[in-house]
């Protein structure tokens, strides 16, 4: 019974991670149509960057969100511009062959850079709290960042529903024929989306840096998780990737705990089935979203 | 054959326009359109025949390569979209243009999404509410559960919001039950009487759009081949033959 629990304790709060790092990935797709398959390299950029903040000025890698954030606001608004305004209106393979060589560069750029020996960050936030009695335990760093990931998901809900620019993404994704018609600049938009999107997925990676090691291939399985939350929750609905996240964290720790000689190598594979069996059964996702996802 | 039902200055003037997808095939070869303060003018005739294509040229979404489109005593030919709207000209487009996961009321906010004071976008809210107690009940009701006559009201209506000297209406009865055109029909009449909204619309259901018409165009092969009063298009023999399924 306490294994149970404390597996659905680890479940819920790697669950509340993966929301936080598909939101930059379904957004994206469901505003601009494109299949980001450099998704997990951007991640890894900032897990990167985390780590150099950390190693060089001794940052607790929280803190190095604020570096993290604008510096890849910038290079996904830079990216839009020169490269990704290009594929968009194009067929969905365009956008993933640019994409996937994009995530190859990026990868193998990191690896000349850094080399591909493995990274690890230091925090004072280690060890973990005991629940009363039981076994049960909550580790420090795991709570921390599931308490970033549900903040800066309530930012980015604050942004989408209030805002104005907000409200033009919104408008963008639901029914671009019409957002040009009441007078909204779709170029415009675009940019602002990927550059968002790109430095949420910044901060993705500011927040996995603490729990798991920082290569420069790290990337590739990342994605492969986006693609099937997104699967479950529909294109840029943040309920929706919330509770798509929770799925998939629960299914990896319930599997690591209870199906014995796997360990976590089974969370891939595990993936790989939510994917196939919500295609199969519900192509428009569980939870709906900004709008439902569709193949064009 | 023209029989203007009044004297004033156009406010819309469409002058032999040539406008196209295509640098090297233009769909429209010289059409002639104008639309007078108050009038509720319609366009029809068969598919293919560039009915579409003029409001697209009008608002910015196709170049014009020949012609000129003169509107309130401005040259606006090849406007951009957002100028076309502050110049106070708005779109019903034939597709459906409402953002489904949005409420009625933000629907109508996005209407104005180009203007910054929030007072005025509220006071135009009222104002909507106040032409259509429909959309008031259900300001809160997110669009996409709405019926297809619903929501093409709330189109109207977000049309509306800039309180747009002409509007233009593609199709209005496209996709629509007989019944619910009828009173979207009725309802367009409504608004010409009451508050003296300018229209130009295409239809496809050219009885009904020339029933309620001041004037109406007849586009083949994109050019005009008839013109003339709702009732004179509606009892011409011709005209009745090829679009009016008449005898």
């Amino acid at each position: 019974m306490e294994q149970l629990t404390q597996a659905t304790i680890n479940g819920v709060m790697l669950g509340g991670y993966y929301a936080v790092m598909v939101l930059g990935f379904s957004i994206i797709w469901g505003v601009m149509g494109v299949i980001n398959l450099a998704h997990g390299e951007f991640i890894m950029i900032g897990a990167y960057l985390t780590w150099i903040m950390n190693k060089q000025f001794g940052w607790e890698p929280l803190t190095a969100i604020i570096v993290v954030v604008p510096v890849m606001f910038v290079l996904g608004y830079i990216l839009q511009r020169i490269l990704i305004n290009r594929i968009i209106d194009r067929p969905y393979l365009i956008s993933l062959l640019v994409t996937f060589s994009l995530a190859i560069i990026i990868a193998n750029a990191t690896k000349l850079i850094f080399t591909a020996t493995p990274r690890t960050v230091n925090t004072v936030y280690s060890g973990f709290w005991r629940i009363g009695e039981t076994s049960i335990t909550v580790p420090k760093t795991r709570a921390i960042v599931l308490i970033a990931a549900l903040i800066i998901m309530g930012l980015l809900w604050l942004f989408l529903q209030r805002t104005r620019l907000g409200k033009s993404i919104r408008a963008a994704a639901q029914n671009r024929e019409a957002a040009r018609i009441v007078g909204i600049e779709i170029a415009a938009v675009y940019a602002l989306t990927f550059a968002i999107c790109i430095a949420l997925t910044g901060a993705a990676g500011v927040l996995i840096s603490p729990t798991t090691p920082i290569y420069p291939f790290m990337g590739g399985p990342l994605t492969l998780k986006a693609f099937a939350i997104t699967a479950m929750s529909g294109l840029g609905s943040i309920p929706g990737a919330l509770a798509g996240g929770v799925v998939l964290g629960l299914v990896e720790t319930l599997i690591a705990t209870f199906v014995p000689g796997v360990g976590t190598n089974l969370g891939i594979v595990s993936s790989f089935v939510i994917l196939v069996v919500v295609l199969v059964v519900r192509p428009q996702g569980l939870f709906g979203g900004l709008k439902a996802a569709e193949a064009h | 054959m023209t029989m203007d039902s009044n004297n004033g200055r156009p406010l819309l003037e469409i002058q032999d326009v040539y406008s196209g997808y295509r640098t090297d095939f233009d769909i429209l070869k010289g059409v002639n359109i104008h639309v007078k303060p108050g009038e509720i003018v319609c366009v029809i005739g068969p598919n293919g025949a560039g009915k579409s294509t003029v409001f697209k040229a009008l608002y910015g979404f196709i170049t014009v390569r020949q012609g000129r489109v003169l509107f309130d005593d401005r040259d606006i030919t090849n406007i951009r979209p957002q100028d076309a709207l502050k110049s106070g000209i708005t779109i019903v487009p034939q597709l459906r243009s409402v953002f489904p996961q949005m409420t009625v009321k933000e629907n109508l906010e996005m209407g104005m999404y180009l203007e910054r004071d929030k007072k005025r976008i509220n006071r135009q809210i009222d104002y909507i509410f106040d032409l259509f107690p429909r959309l008031a009940e259900r300001a809160k009701q997110k669009v996409g559960t709405m019926s297809g006559g619903e929501q093409r009201m709330l189109e109207i209506g977000r049309a509306l919001m800039w309180e747009p000297k002409l509007v233009l209406m593609d199709e209005p009865s496209a996709g629509l039950a007989p019944l619910i055109t009828k009173s979207i029909f009725r309802g367009i009449k409504q608004l010409n009487q009451q508050i003296g909204l300018t229209v130009l619309m295409i239809e496809q259901n050219a009885r009904q759009g020339l029933e309620i018409s001041d004037r109406g165009y007849v586009l083949e092969l994109g050019r005009n081949s008839y013109e003339g009063t709702g009732q004179e298009l509606l009892h011409n023999s011709e005209v009745r033959r090829a679009f009016l399924g008449g005898h």
